[in-house]
């Protein structure tokens, strides 16, 4: 019997899932191990990626603890990957941080720890993956923006600025790296259930947090949604589409 | 920390003169404490204590004094 036809397909793609061992990253590996495809988790805690590889539907699937802040270490890191596993289809970079900070208790060590993490992480990779035989022709690069690069929010500027950077860098990214066969796009998720989000929860008071989510008319999104629109970005569904950023926002900004 | 070492660190994040804050000080007289040095209270306790601050606890603190109980736990006797 032939397997049913499924544009979407993984199989026989490697894909590197960065931020794998919870919330997005996590739904997105699982996704991509559904999709047939064979997953490389990277993050920092070794036993919480043990466990995401372990969810995962399939085989060949591995972990590998890495700290995306040395951001020179890891071009080196995705040639490894590659060298060692076999060439990469695709990366996932759901790794990130989010603290929200007034600007008036803003300093330089919080800046370049946000920048390093949600900016200079994704271009290093993007630098690692164009590298002479780590990506298979028409590879795909899908990078974690946010809604935040698009609406303004008090105490929360330098996430803003910095997924505001990582939308400017994947365009940059798309144009640049179009004669490598990579494409490179951005999904721009709004508040979706993780474990970030459950502290930004904790922080409110009930009545405080009923009163955002009332903002979002479908409800707050699940990390599923996400997975969704970023394994759609790294299938050859999308083959055509490159430097986009997908808002994923259950109609947030549409009113 | 210390609870004094603290407080200065809770007058920085205020912009407050250094000193100028008591425990026994309301903290609805303190013009300073609005919505964003909530969040800068939170962000202070995180980044300093590694502690993540209760939200209904810290709706419920009326003194300065009551921000220091919440992080109590993390402040050297």
């Amino acid at each position: 019997m032939t397997a049913p036809f499924n544009p979407m397909s993984l199989a026989g793609r490697r894909v590197l899932v960065t931020g794998a061992s919870s919330g997005i990253g996590r739904a997105v590996a699982q996704l991509v191990a559904q999709l047939d495809g064979t997953v490389v988790a990277a993050g920092r805690d070794a036993g919480r990626l043990a466990a995401t590889v372990e969810s995962l539907a399939g085989a060949g699937h591995e972990a590998v603890a890495f700290d995306l802040g040395e951001i020179d270490a890891i071009p080196p890191f995705v040639q490894k990957l590659s060298a060692e596993g076999g060439a990469l289809a695709g990366i996932a970079h759901c790794a990130g941080i989010q603290i929200g900070k007034p600007v008036r208790v803003t300093d330089q060590a919080f800046m370049d720890q946000m920048f390093r993490i949600n900016v200079e992480s994704g271009i290093a990779l993007a630098r690692g993956l164009r590298q002479r035989g780590v990506a298979v022709p028409g590879a795909s690069l899908v990078l974690l923006s946010s809604v935040s690069a698009l609406v303004g929010q008090a105490s929360n500027v330098v996430y803003c600025a910095s997924k505001g950077a990582v939308l400017a860098a994947t365009k940059a990214l798309a144009v640049e790296l179009m004669r490598d066969k990579i494409r490179v796009n951005a999904v721009l998720p709004a508040l979706v259930e993780t474990e970030m989000a459950e502290r930004f929860r904790a922080t409110m008071t009930e009545a405080q947090w009923q009163g955002y989510a009332a903002q979002y008319p479908m409800g707050i999104g699940r990390p599923e949604d996400i997975a969704n629109a970023v394994a759609f970005l790294l299938s050859d569904a999308a083959r055509w589409i490159n430097g986009i950023g997908l808002v994923i926002d259950g109609g947030v900004l549409a009113g | 920390m210390q609870a004094e070492a603290f407080l200065r660190e809770i007058e920085a994040t205020l912009e407050l003169p250094e000193g100028s804050l008591k425990p026994e000080d309301t903290l609805e007289d303190i013009a300073e404490w609005d919505s964003l040095a909530v969040i800068s209270f939170i962000a202070l306790v995180d980044e300093k204590l590694g502690l993540a601050v209760d939200g209904e606890a810290l709706a419920n603190a009326a003194t300065v004094g009551d921000l220091l109980a919440l992080v109590q736990e993390k402040l050297a006797a």
